[in-house]
């Protein structure tokens, strides 16, 4: 519930994923989103232990979505880009109290 | 009947002495910080940088990004360019109002200055210093020692 109507979602991918994402959102109604580089870290110890490497570079994307929507968005990612996909994705939504530049 | 009423009445007495005097603007509850993100066009970064900084943010990082609606939504916003920087500034909540006004303005009248922007509340800082820094309080210098 934010004042403004609407909520960020944020979706951290491995990178070349957020096509996905985005298609996936856009499937239930998002609009556009913007795509930021990121590095991901990984407990070294653990990536040894469990035989397996997280690969470090991510893409996050985010998306302002009207928050009626925020669920269908929200499921769309976990579907089509979560933790089980090749994507690897965390989707989470934050509250938004002002916004503007977006068109109606 | 008449004893329920001077209950209500002797609750709202006090109920009325409990009211704090309203706290001044430096107070960490008048003063909340929120993260302003805008993203707008790369090569008017600095601009929006430079315009941001007026609205007392101390802070600000800039990412480079990348926007991904499709060509005919690009064209219905009057969007060409998809090359962005997503600009991240902690700002008080009392200069959003103005800040807002002033971005909107901009992103309708400056020519391929067009953007979004919002912003999320904080929760928490930690630190005097940093959130004197963040809130422009100059009225805190350094952190008290031990």
């Amino acid at each position: 519930m934010s004042k403004s109507g609407y909520e960020l979602v944020l979706c951290i991918v491995n990178t070349g994923f957020s096509e996905t994402v985005m298609n996936a959102a856009k499937e239930v109604g998002a609009r556009g989103g913007t795509v930021i580089h990121a590095r991901g870290t990984a407990n070294k110890e653990a990536e040894e232990f469990f035989h397996i490497t997280i690969q470090p570079d991510k893409e996050i994307v985010m998306i302002l979505v009207p928050e009626q929507i925020r669920d269908d968005v929200l499921h769309a990612l976990y579907r089509e880009a979560g933790l089980k996909s090749e994507g690897q994705g965390i989707a989470f939504s934050m509250p938004v109290t002002n916004v503007v530049g977006l068109s109606h | 009947m008449g004893r329920v009423k001077t209950k209500i009445a002797a609750a709202k007495e006090r109920t009325a002495n409990k009211k704090q005097k309203p706290a001044d603007k430096n107070t960490v509850s008048q003063n909340r910080l929120e993260l302003l993100v805008t993203i707008v066009n790369r090569n008017k970064t600095e601009y929006y940088t430079d315009l941001i900084q007026s609205f007392d943010v101390n802070m600000q990082t800039v990412m480079l990004g990348h926007g991904t609606a499709d060509a005919k939504m690009l064209a219905l916003f009057g969007l060409n360019d998809s090359e962005k920087s997503v600009i991240f500034g902690v700002i008080q909540e009392d200069k959003i109002p103005e800040a807002v006004a002033t971005l909107e303005e901009k992103f309708k009248t400056i020519k391929n200055g067009k953007g979004i922007a919002y912003t999320l509340p904080l929760t928490g800082v930690i630190g005097t210093l940093i959130f004197g820094f963040l809130s422009n309080n100059r009225m805190v210098k350094g952190e008290q020692a031990k």
